[in-house]
């Protein structure tokens, strides 16, 4: 049996209809060959979009361009990184991007899936440092920004950050919580981290976990909460539930302190965003001077001043107040996910969720 | 008319505040069993006056009486009346047997009787073996006959038809008008019929309405309407007719029907005969005489004539049309035609009648001799001059 | 499809044309009507019946984890859910929500149709096209605009409490019912539309025909004007269905997570677990879904005779 991708079977479906002809027939550099001139050219750049696209926008991409002018980015923005894996999946063969800013746990699937290419010091010097524990093992795209799950509230109700994601259970906020349910990143680190506070390993079981999400689905106003889990407790729909601390801390500051994030003593679960260099990039060279740049201090820590993501980098220097409000990389009670069990695993607790959590 | 089956008093309908009443303080009695035509010209408030006979429009003001009770605020529904419309209104979603039961169904009459009496109406209507046919598959005439049979079946107290004919070919137009006079013969189902027709009035009616801006103008039997014509409108519109504007100079003594014979007047040509009303000499009116009354000859008459030249002939092979130009008047008379001697235009004709053949019209302004005529006279101003 | 029906029978069939000269003719006719044609099937043809191809194709691949799809043919993507009681669940719940939204879109439509019909003002034109004006924004406006009506502290909820009739908000979003009131506005202008094209049969003669054979303002309604009115109704109904049971925006956004029919589980399937094959097979399901609806629908019509 040939794996292959959907381009591939439309494109099979469409020529033999002869009704299109496929734009994107470049055809790519070869695995490992250098494409492009490493300071001329463009770069074409996958990563969220939003709130996202607009900060990486003003505090990486446009200083990057200042330095290498002839360098021109353009940035495909996609609302989550399975939307931007699909993408990368539909261009496997003749790729039109360059570099990806994903989440660790679809870039590995990536990396199984060989859309993305190995990276070292010697392409990017700036990966020196990067600490081992954000490389890849594999050598694939290391991780470019962290981040982790906390708890969104609402500071007219709750006066002192909630400490404890037993907080969402608490009667007093029925009809108030939003959770964002899986496929999304939120819930699943939910589930997980329900399952750490039941005693239970979620690569195991998720049976009292699932147990106990069900005592809090009465109290759920909204499991996709509208326009987004910030909005949801900005506009008073809410008062509390799930958000990632990085968005959260600058929508906090958007809303003049109207929420506030806090990551509760239960501990969280990181949210790791890779760089990734696209196998067949075509244009390379100049890809990997801008993930060059995009692991310099400078970049590392204008991000993490805009977005209040932590940077990966053990050069970034930061104020003291946004230190403060970006994650700590070395809390140990803030542990990353198992990729390859929730690669396994993501569909399964999804299901778990519609057919036991959500439904009365 | 003692017991009228319907009797409208003063009914006026206006459908804005700032409009003409499309009927105006309207009154008239039907006899029951006669069919009555209401008739004149599109837009006089025929179909308006019969809407709201049947119910399906409120009067402005007045009463309409069925049987000497008031029934104006009665809902269409429980008026009982039966309703032919113009498009013919059968039910497209029933079959015929159907469309002819459903105001037997609506007066909860039991299924047998139903079956009974929807045979029995389209037996009436001579269509009794198309019972089970879809409407769309019916011709024009047909569907004209399952309405009828749809009214009459619920033994309606007054059938009201809204120019029935008026969708028909010629030649159907014909035989049905027969046929409906014979069903509403057969039925004495007391009529009242909408048409703008007036040989069909003529031909089917016992009475006559002719209706002009929303009022009755003259309400008779056909020979009344066409012989004693009470205003110009009514002349004119029924039948063709020569007017002439008359002094009225002397009464010559009694003629038939309690009438009186007159020596009129008739303005540039001479002193003639006519009959009319009690009461009239010495004032102007119009004078009525239809085309076939107007005797017609070559040479000239005896007595008293008016010479005109031949304009237009037109021969139908039982009689000659003649268009004549007479003092500066265009008339028209009929004669018999005989096998030699056909008038040719250009000819000289010279025309006269009887006495008892030119009728004075009451209703046209008696006004004494030399007064200016009133603006109301227009009318009758421009037919003369012409 | 209308246009290729069409073409089917519009071009005459062999024993219409007796003589040779006509039968080259109308051979003649047909290859210029299909010239003619060609750009709209080949359009058609493109845009959707190769990706409705291609959507079934992959209904039968096997899809592994992460968005990897494998050439294969296999029916899991049929059988699983079939053999779930949840899929099951989630379809009869799709199905449910289109009879709903449906029968209370016509609802409150009919009334709306029947007025625009009749009307004989002359600022007809001008109502109509304030009842269908709300098409010119998007479900999206809309949606989030019922959100905002509907929400716990919404104009809704607002009122009733202070007007004393509930002291905890009633529930209206987030759920099936913000769903239903959603869905059910959004298709009003679609249903009027196909209620006023259909009401052809009615006319205002016909009504006062029944009236004056002595039937009651209720028994003029559901004598003639209800069955002259049902095609009209039903396409109405048809339509509103159809749209209910594909969307996707409104039992998103107004479901809050909470509302799983077909569109949403495909949208998951297809973004949020790339699970391509699955969402492929659920569309087909979906698909069926309309089949049926739409054959019982020409069944419909076909015994009312429109
Ligand atoms: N619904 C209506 N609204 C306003 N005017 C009307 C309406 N129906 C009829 N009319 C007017 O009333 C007058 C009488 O109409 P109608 O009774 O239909 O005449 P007829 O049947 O004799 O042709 C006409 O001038 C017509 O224009
Ligand atoms: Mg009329």
């Amino acid at each position: 049996m040939k794996s292959y991708t959907r381009r591939g079977f439309a494109a099979l479906a469409l020529t033999a209809a002869s009704a299109l002809a496929l734009s994107a027939c470049g055809g790519g550099a070869e695995a490992g060959k250098e494409a492009g001139s490493p300071t001329s050219g463009e770069v074409n750049l996958i990563a969220y979009s939003g709130i996202w696209e607009e900060q990486y926008t003003k505090a990486v991409i446009e200083p990057f361009k200042a330095k290498y002018p002839d360098i021109k980015i353009n940035f495909v923005s996609k609302r989550s990184s399975a939307e931007m894996l699909s993408a990368l999946q539909g261009q496997k063969g003749s790729p039109g991007t360059d570099v990806a800013i994903m989440d660790n746990s679809v870039s590995t699937t990536g990396n199984r899936q060989g859309l993305f290419e190995k990276l070292d010091t010697s392409a990017v010097p700036n990966m020196a440092n990067v600490p081992e524990k954000f490389r890849n093992k594999d050598g694939y795209g290391p991780v470019a920004m962290l981040d982790a799950v906390g708890l969104v509230y609402d500071t007219a109700t709750f006066p002192t950050a909630p400490d404890s994601w037993k907080v969402l259970w608490d009667p007093a906020n029925k009809g108030k919580v939003n959770i964002v349910a899986p496929p999304s990143l939120l819930g699943i680190s939910l589930t997980a981290i329900t399952a750490k506070m039941e005693g239970e390993d979620y690569t195991q079981s998720i049976e009292k976990a699932t147990a106990k999400l069900k005592e809090l689905a009465p109290s759920v106003q909204s499991f996709a909460p509208n326009p987004d889990e910030y909005q949801s407790v900005i506009t008073g729909q809410t008062v509390i539930g799930l958000g990632q601390n990085a968005r959260a801390q600058y929508y906090s500051d958007q809303s003049k302190k109207k929420i506030g994030v806090a990551v509760p003593k239960e501990g969280s679960v990181y949210q790791i965003n890779t760089i990734n260099l696209v196998k067949g990039a075509p244009h390379s060279a100049a890809a990997k001077t801008f993930i060059n740049y995009a692991l310099s201090a400078e970049a590392q820590s204008a991000f993490a001043k805009a977005l209040f993501y932590a940077p990966s980098v053990t050069n970034a220097e930061l104020p003291a107040e946004v230190k403060a409000r970006v994650v700590a990389t070395d809390n140990p009670d803030i542990t990353a996910l198992d990729i390859d069990f929730l690669s396994k695993a993501r569909d399964k607790w999804t299901q778990e969720w519609k057919r036991q959590i959500i439904t009365k | 008319m003692n017991n009228p089956k319907l009797s409208i008093v003063d009914l006026t309908k206006r459908y804005a505040p700032g409009l003409d009443p499309a009927v105006d303080c309207l009154s008239m009695s039907v006899e029951e069993g006669h069919l009555v035509a209401l008739l004149g010209p599109s837009g006089c408030g025929k179909t308006t006056t019969l809407r709201m006979v049947a119910g399906l429009m409120d009067p402005t003001s007045g009463s309409i009486m069925v049987d000497g009770k008031d029934i104006t605020q009665t809902p269409v529904h429980k008026r009982g009346m039966g309703m032919v419309f113009q498009s013919y209104a059968l039910f497209p979603h029933m079959d015929v047997a159907q469309n002819v039961a459903f105001g037997l169904q609506m007066r909860k009459v039991g299924s047998k009787e139903q079956n009974r009496r929807v045979v029995e109406a389209l037996d009436l209507v001579k269509l009794g073996h198309l019972a089970g046919r879809q409407v769309k598959e019916l011709s024009g005439g047909q569907q004209q006959r399952i309405a009828i049979a749809r009214a009459l079946v619920v033994e309606p107290t007054l059938l009201l038809l809204d120019e029935p004919l008026s969708n028909l070919d010629a030649k159907l137009r014909e035989n049905m008008r027969t046929e409906i006079r014979s069903i509403q013969q057969r039925t004495g189902a007391t009529t009242l019929f909408v048409t703008h027709d007036q040989d069909e009035a003529l031909d089917m009616a016992d009475r006559i309405a002719v209706m002009n801006g929303g009022i009755i103008e003259q309400y008779g039997a056909p020979a009344e309407v066409y012989e004693r014509p009470q205003t110009h409108f009514v002349a004119d519109f029924i039948g063709q007719a020569n007017f002439f504007a008359s002094a009225v100079v002397a009464d010559d003594g009694a003629a038939a029907d309690g009438e009186r014979s007159y020596v009129v007047d008739v303005d540039g040509f001479g002193r003639f005969g006519a009959v009319g009303a009690a009461g009239l000499a010495g004032s102007t009116h119009e004078i009525v005489v239809r085309p076939h009354r107007l005797k017609t000859s070559l040479q000239q008459p005896a007595g008293p004539f008016i010479e005109g030249v031949i304009e237009r002939v037109s021969y139908t092979g039982d009689s000659l049309s003649l268009g004549l130009r007479a003092g500066g008047k265009e008339l028209l008379s009929q004669m018999p035609t005989a096998s030699s001697g056909i008038p040719r235009l250009g000819q000289t004709a010279y025309l006269s009648w009887d006495p008892a053949d030119a009728f004075i019209i009451p209703g046209t302004a008696g006004i004494p001799h030399g007064t200016e005529r009133p603006a109301t006279a227009d009318a009758l101003a421009a037919q003369d001059v012409a | 499809m209308s246009i290729i029906t069409a073409a089917g029978n519009s071009a005459p069939g062999p024993g219409l044309a007796p003589g040779v000269l006509e039968k080259a003719k109308s051979r003649r006719d047909r290859r210029t009507f299909l010239a003619l044609l060609a750009p709209a099937i080949l359009g058609l043809v493109a845009s959707f019946v190769l990706p409705l191809a291609y959507m079934v194709r992959m209904s039968f691949n096997e899809g592994g984890p992460d968005g990897v799809v494998e050439e294969g043919f296999t029916l899991r993507h049929y059988i699983e859910p079939l053999g779930d009681s949840y899929f099951w669940k989630v379809t009869l719940d799709t199905f449910q929500m289109g009879l709903v939204v449906g029968v209370l879109c016509v609802l409150v439509s009919y009334p709306v149709a029947m007025f625009l019909a009749r009307s004989t003002s002359k600022f007809k034109g001008l109502l109509t096209a304030l009842a269908i004006a709300p098409l010119l924004t998007s479900a999206v406006v809309r949606t989030y605009g019922w959100m905002v009506i509907l929400g716990d502290t919404g104009l809704v909820n607002s009122s009733l409490k202070s007007m004393g009739f509930i002291t905890d908000p009633l529930k209206l979003t987030n759920n099936m019912t913000g769903v239903t009131i959603g869905l059910v506005e959004i298709f009003m202008p679609y249903a009027i539309l196909a209620m006023i094209s259909g009401f052809g049969r009615l006319s205002p003669q016909l009504e006062e025909a029944a009236g004056s054979l002595g039937a009651s303002k209720f028994k003029v309604f559901t004598r003639v004007t209800l069955p002259l009115t049902l095609p009209g109704v039903l396409t109405a109904f048809l339509m509103v269905f159809v749209l209910s049971v594909s969307t996707f925006i409104t039992p998103r956004l107004l479901g809050g997570g909470a509302v799983q029919v077909l569109a949403t589980e495909i949208y998951d399937q297809t973004t949020g677990l790339l699970n391509w094959p699955f969402a492929a097979a659920l569309s087909v399901i979906l698909l069926v879904l309309f089949g049926i609806i739409i054959s019982v629908y020409q069944r419909l019509t076909k015994k009312i005779g429109a």
